[in-house]
């Protein structure tokens, strides 16, 4: 029992970096993704929206599959599957909070902007002290969302072979003839999705300081 | 001799095909308070907006106190530009306070991030305006615990805090119940008696009567008549004018 609860442990911490490498990449890359797709040339508009519209009308688990194989079908060109999970997963996660994000800044109503250029605002200062507060503030339940879906979808890294919590979870299951360690794999995911809850609520509360 | 604080020759703008100012040309001396009437869609608030910066004009010229923004339509380096926008202010009519920031910091960003005041002096500044605005206690407070009239005249304060040489209203009014308004005009009455340069668009004729030493009254993106406020509102010329003045009387 508590070999297997230290397999597990070992799983999870391997699902958690999946996680955080994740959120680390693309929620900044989000943003340039959001940027583009909000561009007003219609060239580079186009080529996100189609990457978007891909991520989202595909699989993950296709995804995952894609980014793994096609290198070393196409060009011989093969790599670390842990690397290949991080990089779907960021490819795919970028496109759902550059959505994300550009609903929240589409939702700024233009008189904030406007009234910072009538203040003297410059363009950085407008950004970061008077849109980007507000958009945080507003995006933030969509993003809670998000978060706990990733929480669940990184048991799909499992696909290409990397030996995450559900994995693990599976494969001594099958060693015991038991479901019991998946559902102590349940019970994993349910703690880390009960503390990103808490945190997305924490953080909700802290901004409902005005509406 | 009067110093011109607003000088526009021929100011002219289009969005696509629709022609919404034609020729535009009036001026503005020190201390003066110009008043704008007209039926909605007439140009008002583009012509504002032409001023402030907001939008740019097709054609014409503008000098804000001596200063050419634009001549002929071509506009001066940005960093001019910048120099002429801090001379004006404008208060909107939908207020556009920023709802997360408290009614001080309202106020004293723009004089901290833009003017480079110091924390201590721009909260003093801060506090001189929120007690002439009767909102003292309002400091701490955030734009969605205020009432309408109270955001408009934290807004206003947001515009004096920079000390504009000129301040636009674009309908200050027009967003708030009947009684709220009274407190708003006041506060425009009290600048104006302060010898404050103004330009109002407004649809309260008594108050721009009383206030206003020129008044406008456009239609279709034209000055269709202008002239000292009593005259135009009491006895317009133009038949036009006549219609929308007459309109307001009930
Ligand atoms: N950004 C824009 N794009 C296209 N048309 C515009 C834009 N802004 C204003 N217009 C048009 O220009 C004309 C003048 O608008 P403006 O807002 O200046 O009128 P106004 O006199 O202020 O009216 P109101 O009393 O309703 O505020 C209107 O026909 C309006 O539809
Ligand atoms: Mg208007």
């Amino acid at each position: 029992m508590q070999q297997l609860l230290l397999q597990m442990l070992d799983g999870t911490v391997t699902s958690l970096k999946v996680f955080v490498l994740t959120l680390i990449f693309s929620l900044p890359l989000g943003f340039i993704v959001a940027k583009g797709r909000m561009s007003r040339n219609f060239l580079l508009r186009g080529i996100v929206n189609l990457y978007i519209q891909i991520m989202r009308g595909t699989p993950l688990i296709l995804q995952l599959i894609f980014v793994y194989f096609a290198p070393y079908y196409v060009i011989g060109f093969s790599y670390d599957r842990f690397t290949a999970v991080i990089v779907a997963f960021v490819l795919n996660y970028s496109a759902y909070f550059a959505e994300i994000y550009r609903s929240g800044l589409q939702s700024i109503e233009k008189g904030q902007y406007e009234a910072c250029k009538v203040l003297g605002f410059s363009k950085t200062h407008t950004f970061f002290f008077i849109i980007l507060p507000q958009v945080v503030k507003r995006i933030l339940p969509s993003l809670g969302n998000e978060v706990v879906t990733l929480v669940k979808d990184t048991a799909l890294a499992q696909t290409i072979g990397v030996s995450e919590l559900f994995r693990v979870a599976q494969n001594a299951a099958s060693r015991m003839f038991s479901t019991m360690p998946i559902f102590v794999a349940g019970v994993f995911y349910f703690i880390m999705n009960y503390i990103v809850s808490k945190m997305f609520d924490f953080f909700e509360k802290k901004l409902s300081y005005y509406r | 001799m009067e110093e011109l604080m607003v000088k526009a020759e021929g100011i002219s703008k289009s969005f696509g095909s629709l022609e919404v100012l034609h020729d535009i040309s009036f001026s503005l001396t020190k201390g003066n308070v110009l008043s704008i009437i007209g039926p909605s869609g007439s140009g008002k608030s583009t012509l504002l907006r032409i001023i402030t910066q907001l939008e740019k004009a097709d054609g014409g010229t503008l000098e804000i106190k001596g200063c050419r923004l634009f001549e002929n339509g071509v506009y001066a380096k940005a960093e001019e530009q910048k120099r002429i926008g801090r001379l004006t202010g404008l208060v909107f009519q939908s207020f556009n306070l920023f709802p997360h920031f408290s009614v001080l910091r309202n106020i004293t960003e723009a004089q901290r991030a833009v003017l480079k005041r110091s924390k201590a002096e721009a909260e003093e500044k801060a506090y001189s305006l929120l007690k002439r605005m009767s909102l003292q206690d309002k400091a701490k407070s955030y734009p969605c615990e205020l009432s309408g009239g109270q955001m408009q005249r934290v807004s206003i304060a947001r515009a004096l805090a920079l000390d504009p040489e000129i301040l636009f209203f674009d309908e200050p009014t027009s967003a708030l119940d009947p009684e709220l308004t009274r407190d708003i005009l006041n506060v425009i009455r009290s600048l104006a008696e302060e010898k404050m340069t103004m330009v109002v668009v407004t649809h309260e004729m008594n108050f721009a009567k009383g206030i206003s030493d020129h008044a406008i009254f456009m239609e279709g993106g034209y000055i269709v008549e202008e002239g000292d406020p009593v005259s135009l509102f009491e006895h317009p010329q133009n038949k036009r004018t006549k219609e929308f003045v007459k309109s307001f009387d009930d």
